[in-house]
């Protein structure tokens, strides 16, 4: 079922240009890593508000929010443009050990990132760093950082 | 010969050159923290050129997130340069004639000819702009030289194994 997703994505439009394409791969490429730059700013500077050692008396809820804007557009532009780089090789992807790690990592990022990421923001709040939002900050900084090493992967192994 | 090819073929025909060349794992582990470290150069430079433009934190007054993010962005710096030197030691004959490494030295050049340019300025007068929601103009263009070149810089990097 999903073998036959990452096949239709392969033969798609966008997979068919990407193949042929001289250039598309590299500016692919090129967006991709300029989301990744932006991605990583605003999850260091939030982690690092919840550590305790950026901006402590500014509100967490501020940095969280805004900073958050831009880890979720950045995300969106790495998300689209991971697409387009999967439409590549998207037959190979499927059995590469890297990328599933990858999305495994990254679903979990997520997933962490809206539920215990987001209450440790609203404890940083109200106090200084305690054992809980320090922990968050250390396992979300190790989750994205996952998600970048299996991607990096990808083309190595 | 030129010069600076004969220095980058000696670089690129020593040992240590060639030892890192002909590694199995040492250059893509060195180009993985070049590359994670330039993330840290622009994504922490980028909330500050961000809050100029009034985009975002704009409670927070600049110096402040000025004095958080600087460290990150310098301890970035020397080690994407770091990396970097030792990336282009590697290859450096390669890199000699290669047009898109020679853009990007060129635009590492004018990135730090900006906030060269910036400290000297208007970031001399903060303490009159920095609780404002906008920067002044000036700050402004800076912020967004700042943007385009480290995006251009990021673009070249990436274009070097491409020509």
């Amino acid at each position: 079922m999903l073998h036959a997703w990452f096949i239709a994505l392969a033969h798609s439009p966008l997979g068919q240009f990407m193949q042929t394409s001289r250039w598309g791969f590299a500016v692919v490429e090129m967006v991709h890593l300029l989301g990744l730059a932006v991605l990583g700013g605003s999850v260091l500077i939030v982690d690092l508000r919840l550590l305790g050692v950026v901006l402590k008396r500014e509100s967490a809820l501020t940095i969280g929010r805004d900073l958050g804007r831009l880890l979720m557009g950045s995300l969106g532009v790495m998300v689209l443009s991971g697409i387009a780089l999967l439409s590549e090789e998207a037959g190979k992807c499927y059995y590469s050990p890297a990328f599933r790690l990858k999305m495994v990592f990254l679903a979990a990022t997520v997933l962490f990132y809206f539920t215990v990421h987001r209450r440790a923001l609203q404890v940083a709040e109200l106090g200084p760093p305690t054992l809980f939002t320090r922990a968050a900050a250390i396992v979300s900084l190790l989750l994205w950082l996952g998600v970048g090493v299996a991607g990096r992967a990808i083309g190595l192994l | 010969m030129p010069i600076l090819q004969h220095l980058c073929q000696l670089l690129y025909d020593s040992s240590f050159g060639t030892m890192l060349r002909e590694s199995n794992n040492a250059f893509s582990v060195i180009e993985s923290i070049h590359v994670l470290s330039i993330t840290l150069v622009f994504g922490t430079i980028a909330i500050l050129d961000l809050r100029m433009l009034g985009l975002i934190l704009r409670p927070i007054a600049v110096t402040r997130v000025a004095r958080s993010v600087f460290p990150l962005t310098w301890t970035g710096f020397a080690i994407s340069f770091i990396t970097g030197f030792l990336l282009f030691w590697a290859e450096s004959a390669k890199m000699y004639p290669n047009s898109a490494f020679r853009t990007k030295l060129i635009l590492l050049a004018l990135v730090g000819l900006n906030p060269l340019i910036f400290h000297t300025t208007v970031y001399r007068r903060v303490h009159k702009w920095e609780a404002l929601h906008l920067a002044p103009w000036r700050a402004r263009a800076a912020a967004i030289a700042s943007i385009t070149l480290w995006s251009g810089v990021i673009i070249a990097g990436r274009a070097i194994a491409y020509f």
